[in-house]
């Protein structure tokens, strides 16, 4: 599966680039949570200064190729564009694509020795590994426990439609290769595990356990994890052959999946069935967008009751609903209806309703969703332990978690200097 | 985490930590401001021309008027004089900054009406530590003491003359002098600069402009009350123009210049640089976008000196003028355009621009919407190639078998 969209041509940047206006206090970098320096980035395309540009974003964004491609900048920067009061926002993610296009990240790269302690950052998903880079170049060595790939979510779920496996890869080894002191393949659960002495502890362990659906037969043949298809899709491991599948869910892995499988078996039928209406679903517009491209029909307002089938799955039963009141997530509530059940026929069945914390880490404070508390500056209850990513804020995007592993290292480095002079 | 290349001068025994330089202009003419853009990371400041107590300055407002391309500032006019501080608070303010920047350069710019003047403000400026002085010869709204619009680099004795003056007073202090491209020989009036014993010229000033004219009204602009008048024009505008007074002073006098008028950018700088400019003044790029433009500037020219190999940006001084020829001296290419209709998007601005202003040498296929080049008719002047959008004309010879292209620089 090839990447569905294509980089800036240098006249179309250079075009796009002059339409920025260069704004001073400027509301797109104010937008971005890792703070990146746009009218800067911009102001060096037009001159051609592509290796400066370069620089200027991965000082504030370690995560440069992932973001240039994935960041949903219509929730971020382009959001806030003051362009888009005159005619359209710039369209400064593919600018900034087209940057990451067009250099070559070692170049020029120089960081002073690492001679300060070791750090243990638990997780190597985009939290952990903007952590690592920002301890790295303020002379710590960061040492990564992860026992999967390096690189999370992007390297091990995203899928390659929209972000090509030779991206990220190029993306994680550059940081593996020259800001990570040492990787541990161990899986940590509890800092009891350790087995070293660390000062200073950052948890980015994400989300890895996924949500089940509460209705009878969910371990039928033929019913799958979301992510676990994804994880596949991502190793070159086609989904089973189907006739007509149908994800349960409304979120961006829910639409990402149904993409990915309609992609993979364009002649087959793939139904994204949701509880909500189209206004609710709680994904980026790109990934809605792709999904509708790639031929994906929906089922709205259906409330999964119960999977049927005998060896293997059959399909769903659903109740149709009508939305109600707001409910916690500010979003209105579907109410089912009575006596309105009915049955969609699915030969295959994708579950991905969201993700949930594991129940790692029992000396850490964690609020009821399982998600660990912290303070401004990402610190836990545990003196010296930072916590930061998924396992923070709930599922969320890539450039919130590098900007909170970004903040936990400076109070890591924070922390270690006041440790020192004590 | 990215190195630093080294971009450090020597500039008339000055040290340039890069060779960016505010001009005598608004963004020197506060004490904080100047402060501001040394801060940010410019290599030096020419303090807005300053005069003997006493001389008025009566400025009007509002002063500054432009005219743009695609809603962008192509050319800015201002109807400003010299500052409103004199000598008394410009020393303060040399010495003040000396003191926060002893790393950068710290200059003044003058302009006195008689000789006592001129002298009294140098030796006023050398006792405050200045580290240069520039010396306005080229107010578009005139020299003191001259009629109005009437400027000092006009007169090739009045600047051989007050140059000797400066020169005289300033010592072993470097004295620039910045003259105007408003003459009819820009050589002869460097040579004046030289004989009269500057150190440097600066080259040049803006240029004396009309910016427009209300056509319902008839109100000049800038417009006060009605009335307005000729203005300085700064900017991208003349650029072109000051690349070549740069070129044409570098090839015929041994002198050290510092380029002014136009540069927006660190391409602009390396232009102004290869002709001959050993440095680059600055004034509407910070007055419109600000200080912070300071950053692109370093790390593209940074950039460019490592791609290119060159280890000092005084390796790109001068590196153009060689190839700088009279136009019969110029060897002659038959040259023919050539459309590449893969780049090419069927406006036909080529068949326009060719067909009413050319030699009729394109043909054009209405049906496709494809121009054709036909290299019977077609001499190569390459007016095509200006106005395609696309970039996708350029023009082809064949020498020898092989093939020369003549393309368009972006
Ligand atoms: C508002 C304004 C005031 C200026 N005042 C002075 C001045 O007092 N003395 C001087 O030598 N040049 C003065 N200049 C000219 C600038 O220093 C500079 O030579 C000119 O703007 C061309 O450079 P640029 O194209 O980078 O702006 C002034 C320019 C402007 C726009």
């Amino acid at each position: 599966m090839e990447e569905i969209e294509k980089t800036f041509s240098k006249e179309q940047a250079i075009v796009e680039a002059k339409r920025c206006l260069y704004c001073y206090d400027a509301p797109c970098q104010a937008a971005c949570p890792a703070n990146v320096p746009i009218p800067e980035f911009i102001q060096s395309i037009r001159t051609d200064n592509l290796k400066g540009a370069q620089e200027i974003i991965r000082e504030a964004n370690p995560l440069i190729e992932i973001c240039g491609r994935v960041c949903p900048e219509e929730s971020f920067c382009q959001s806030a564009c003051t362009r888009a009061k005159v005619d359209t926002p710039i369209r400064i993610r593919e600018l900034h694509r087209y940057i990451t296009d067009n250099t070559n990240p070692s170049e020029n790269l120089e960081l002073k020795p690492a001679t300060k302690e070791k750090v243990a950052i638990i997780g190597g998903g985009p939290a952990g590994l903007a952590c690592a880079v920002e301890l790295r170049r303020q002379g710590y060595k960061p040492v990564i426990f992860e026992k999967k790939q390096l690189g999370g979510i992007p390297v091990n779920e995203i899928s390659k439609i929209r972000l090509p496996e030779n991206i990220s890869q190029k993306e994680v080894k550059f940081i593996h290769h020259n800001f990570i002191y040492q990787t541990k393949d161990i899986k940590i659960t509890s800092l009891k595990e350790l087995n070293e002495d660390f000062k200073a502890v950052f948890i980015a362990t994400g989300l890895p356990d996924e949500l089940n659906l509460n209705i009878p037969n969910t371990t039928l043949k033929g019913v799958y994890q979301a992510r676990e298809i994804l994880k596949k899709a991502k190793v070159g491991i086609k989904p089973q052959i189907f006739k007509r599948a149908g994800v349960i869910g409304g979120g961006n892995v829910a639409l990402e999946v149904a993409s990915v499988l309609k992609r993979e078996y364009p002649n087959s039928d793939v139904e994204v069935i949701y509880r909500r209406s189209e206004k609710e679903l709680k994904a980026f517009k790109k990934e809605i967008e792709e999904a509708i491209d790639s031929g994906v029909t929906f089922q709205f307002l259906a409330i999964p009751k119960e999977i049927k089938g005998k060896e293997r799955v059959e399909g769903v039963v659903v109740t149709r609903a009508h939305l109600g009141e707001k409910d916690a997530s500010g979003r209105r509530h579907p109410e089912p209806i009575p006596h309105s059940d009915f049955f969609i026929p699915l030969d295959l069945i994708v579950i991905a309703i969201g993700q949930k914390a594991s129940n790692f880490f029992p000396e850490i404070e964690k609020d009821e969703r399982g998600l660990i508390k912290v303070n401004d500056d990402m610190s836990t209850n545990v003196k010296g332990v930072f916590a930061g990513g998924d396992i923070v804020k709930g599922p969320s995007t890539i450039v919130e978690s590098v900007a909170q592993g970004k903040k936990a290292a400076e109070s890591i480095v924070k922390y270690m200097e006041g440790e020192k002079n004590v | 985490m990215y190195k630093e290349k080294d971009l450090s001068i020597d500039f008339l025994g000055i040290h340039l930590d890069s060779p960016f330089i505010l001009s005598a202009s608004p963004s020197t003419d506060e004490l904080e401001i100047a402060y501001n853009g040394l801060k940010a990371g410019w290599a030096g400041v020419i303090l807005k021309t300053t005069s003997i107590e006493g001389n008025p300055v009566p400025l009007k407002y509002p002063m500054m008027s432009s005219f743009a391309t695609d809603h962008r500032i192509t050319g800015l006019g201002n109807i400003d004089l010299i500052s409103q501080y004199h000598i008394n608070e410009i020393v303060k303010r040399v010495k003040a900054l000396k003191e926060a920047f002893p790393d950068k350069m710290i200059a003044a710019s003058i302009m006195g009406s008689k000789k006592e003047d001129w002298q009294t403000l140098v030796w006023r400026l050398k006792k405050a530590g200045v580290d240069l002085i520039e010396c306005s010869f080229s107010c578009p709204q005139g020299s003191m003491g001259e009629a109005p619009g009437r400027m000092l680099a006009q007169s090739i004795e009045a600047t051989e003359k007050v140059t000797g003056w400066v020169k005289e007073a300033a010592g072993d202090t470097p004295v620039l002098i910045k003259i105007t491209p408003q003459v009819t020989d820009i050589v002869e009036v460097a040579k004046a600069v030289k004989s009269g014993g500057a150190d440097g010229i600066t080259a040049s000033n803006t240029i004396p402009s009309l910016l427009g004219v209300d056509i319902k009204t008839f109100e000049p602009y800038p417009t006060l009350f009605g009335k307005g008048t000729y203005s300085g024009l700064s900017g991208p505008a003349i650029k072109p123009i000051t690349l070549r007074t740069i070129a044409e002073i570098a090839k015929n006098v041994d002198i050290t210049i510092s380029g002014n008028g136009g540069a927006f950018n660190w391409r602009d700088a390396v232009e102004f640089m290869s002709v001959g400019a050993s440095n680059v003044q600055f004034c509407t790029l910070p007055m419109h976008y600000g200080f912070r433009t300071i950053r692109d500037l370093k790390s593209g020219l940074a950039h460019y000196l490592m791609d290119m190999g060159f280890h000092s940006p005084m390796d790109i001084v001068g590196k153009a003028l060689p190839n700088i020829k009279t136009q019969e001296e110029l060897p002659s290419p038959e040259t023919k355009a050539e459309i590449n209709e893969d780049k090419c998007i069927g406006c036909g601005l080529c068949y326009a621009a060719c067909n009413d202003g050319g030699h009729q040498a394109i043909d054009w296929d209405s049906e496709k919407r494809l121009p054709n080049v036909n290299e019977d008719k077609c001499v190569g002047c390459a007016m095509c190639m200006q106005v395609c959008p696309v970039n996708a004309i350029r023009m082809k010879e064949k020498l020898n078998s092989d093939m020369h292209y003549f393309a368009k620089k972006e």
